[in-house]
């Protein structure tokens, strides 16, 4: 089994926004090549169809009726939220990047 | 002296209903289990002050269904109103949801009580529960093993007795592969049977809530009140709910049944082997058909399974960013360094790698050679298990290859707790029901077998696996390491 490179990995960490230190770069060189490697085995199947199954839901979409029900309160919005600001939910200062 | 949370359900609700026992009563009785039994660390969140509010309540209104006043155990990734629900993640430790799941709002109306919130692998990604945040659940037969999992706690909640039902979720196996390792009935039922909708997702096409049980009958008690229709979940099924315990007690004679060879391959140890041999001998002796079956593609079902899995679950995980609600990191000067080191630090390890799996295997260069690749070879798989439904009522193989096995033996190995699911992962595949009953021994640790049904026919693998159940008469109470009865 190939180790990825330190680039491979930084680049899926960039991807899944996960920050990563050097010495997490090392372990998932080798734990994400492990699962890669297995991933792969789906290479030796040829000659299946081209019908792609995305869920084994095989119903027509029902959608509701369009009607006004229940809303989230503005206090239950917030309940969660880790950082707010009277009712707002705050966030770092982004217009600067 | 036994005590009234150990009678079955029917006998608790003949109590009830001559006035002789209250809810009140038995919730003293399970609380005090769950204080005794605490080593086991199978709950998250003990929801004492709610359970005996929701009992004094029912005590005013008359004794109504089956399972009205019946204890029950809920997954910690199924939302519950006003109840902490984790995920059993740091990322979602204080998370108070304001809405109810469908399945919670279908037992509340039913009558039952919720006791607690399960521990469980951290937003179901494991085999062995050992990824939780707060720490593993022990297995009640043996304390220094694993659960199994994902659904370890709710498994280990119903082995040792301290409820008689729980809740679970089965992505990849994770209600039958646990309830094999100790000793219980699990049901993943039909994709679309039960409403997905509160179930915190991890991959949504293959996500499914069902019941974890003491008993085959109990089991589909618990799943004539969660199933149905949901207009809240697109992909809930409007097939008419039937009574599920209707064919139950009913003769097995003329079955045909099918066992998928690659399912009792060398992948499978000796010791389940002989116990699944021993059943399929009973079946034989009973006039029933048993034979093997190919199905395609179930050698690489893993591997499938890992790239529709981590692909879905990349993006359903998308959602955790520290801003709206979970866990925030303290330490960020821009919105990507938030996102980044909140998720970096909210969490764990199997998580992440998952997480990051997916990202890639659903990037621009990659998604057409795996994504759509695997969901290519899942639509000829289940047409393969389907065609075989055409010639058999039902299949059956292992749950899974060993009995439990040592806390800390897996940890270190990324594919482990994939290669625990292979005998799981095919009906989430297929989107097939599939249940999990006690078959046998080894040296004291229960092994299960699978009865895994055509879709949306859950009664008839009901009635096969109470046929068993009957015929095997397999003393379960060994999962109980409380000592007064």
């Amino acid at each position: 089994m190939e180790k990825l490179s330190v680039e491979e990995v930084k680049h899926i960490a960039h991807l899944a926004r996960i920050a990563v230190t050097e010495e997490e770069i090392e372990k998932y060189r080798v734990s994400l090549a492990k699962l890669f490697e297995m991933i792969d085995q789906i290479h030796l199947i040829e000659g299946y169809n081209d019908d792609m199954m995305f869920s084994p839901c095989e119903e027509e979409a029902i959608l509701r009726k369009d009607e006004i029900g229940d809303m989230l309160k503005e206090d239950e919005v917030l309940l969660n939220a880790p950082h707010k600001n009277g009712k707002f939910i705050e966030v770092p200062v982004m217009l600067n990047e | 002296m036994s005590k009234y949370i150990d009678l079955s359900i029917l006998e608790i609700h003949a109590l009830y209903k001559e006035k002789k026992l209250t809810p009140t009563m038995l919730l003293d009785e399970v609380f005090e289990r769950i204080e005794k039994e605490k080593d086991l660390n199978c709950f998250i969140t003990i929801c004492k002050e709610e359970a005996y509010s929701d009992a004094k309540r029912l005590e005013q209104e008359e004794v109504r269904g089956l399972l009205w006043g019946i204890p029950i155990a809920i997954k910690d990734n199924i939302v519950t109103k006003n109840i902490r629900t984790t995920c059993a993640s740091k990322m979602l430790e204080h998370f108070l949801p304001i809405y109810d799941a469908t399945v919670i709002e279908k037992i509340k109306k039913e009558g039952l009580l919720i006791v607690g919130k399960m521990n469980m692998d951290e937003f179901a990604m494991g085999s062995t529960s050992e990824t939780s945040y707060f720490g593993p659940p022990k297995n009640p037969w043996n304390l220094s093993f694993i659960t199994g999992g994902s659904s370890g706690g709710s498994a280990a909640c119903v082995a040792a007795r301290i409820t008689p039902l729980a809740l679970g979720s089965d992505t990849g196996g994770s209600i039958r592969q646990p309830a094999s390792y100790t000793g219980i009935v699990g049901m993943k039922p039909t994709y679309g049977r039960v409403s997905r909708y509160g179930l915190i997702a991890f991959a949504s096409s293959l996500d499914q809530i069902g019941p974890m049980t003491r008993t085959v009958y109990e089991n589909a008690l618990l799943l004539n009140v969660i199933a149905g229709h949901d207009e809240k979940d697109l992909t809930s099924s409007t097939e008419p709910v039937e009574d599920f315990t209707a064919f139950i007690g009913k003769d097995v004679q003329h079955l045909k049944i099918g066992i998928p060879s690659y399912l009792v391959s060398d992948v499978v140890s000796d010791e389940v082997r002989c116990v699944f041999e021993n059943v399929v001998s009973l079946l034989k002796e009973n006039g029933n058909t048993v034979e093997l079956v190919d199905i395609s593609y179930l050698e690489q079902a893993v591997s499938l399974y890992q790239v529709i899995a981590m692909g879905e679950a990349s993006s359903n995980l998308a959602r955790f960013d520290g801003i709206r609600y979970g866990y925030r990191t303290d330490n960020a000067n821009s919105v990507d360094e938030l996102y980044e080191k909140t998720r970096s630090e909210g969490f764990g390890e199997e998580v992440k790698r998952r997480i990051m799996v997916g990202s890639s295997l659903l990037s621009s260069s990659k998604a057409k050679i795996y994504y759509d690749k695997a969901l290519s070879i899942r639509d000829d798989m289940r047409s393969s298990f389907l065609q075989a439904f055409e010639k058999y009522d039902l299949l059956i193989a292992p749950t899974t290859t060993t009995k439990a096995y040592s806390l800390g033996q897996g940890l270190d190995d990324p594919l482990k707790s994939f290669m625990d699911d292979v005998l799981v992962i095919p009906a989430n595949m297929a989107g097939l029901p599939a249940l999990n009953l006690p078959a046998g021994f080894h040296e004291q640790l229960p092994i299960g077998i699978q009865i895994i049904g055509a879709p949306f026919k859950e009664a008839t693998m009901y009635q096969l696996a109470s046929f068993l159940e009957e015929k095997l008469a397999l003393d379960l109470e060994g999962g109980v390491h409380h000592d007064e009865i």
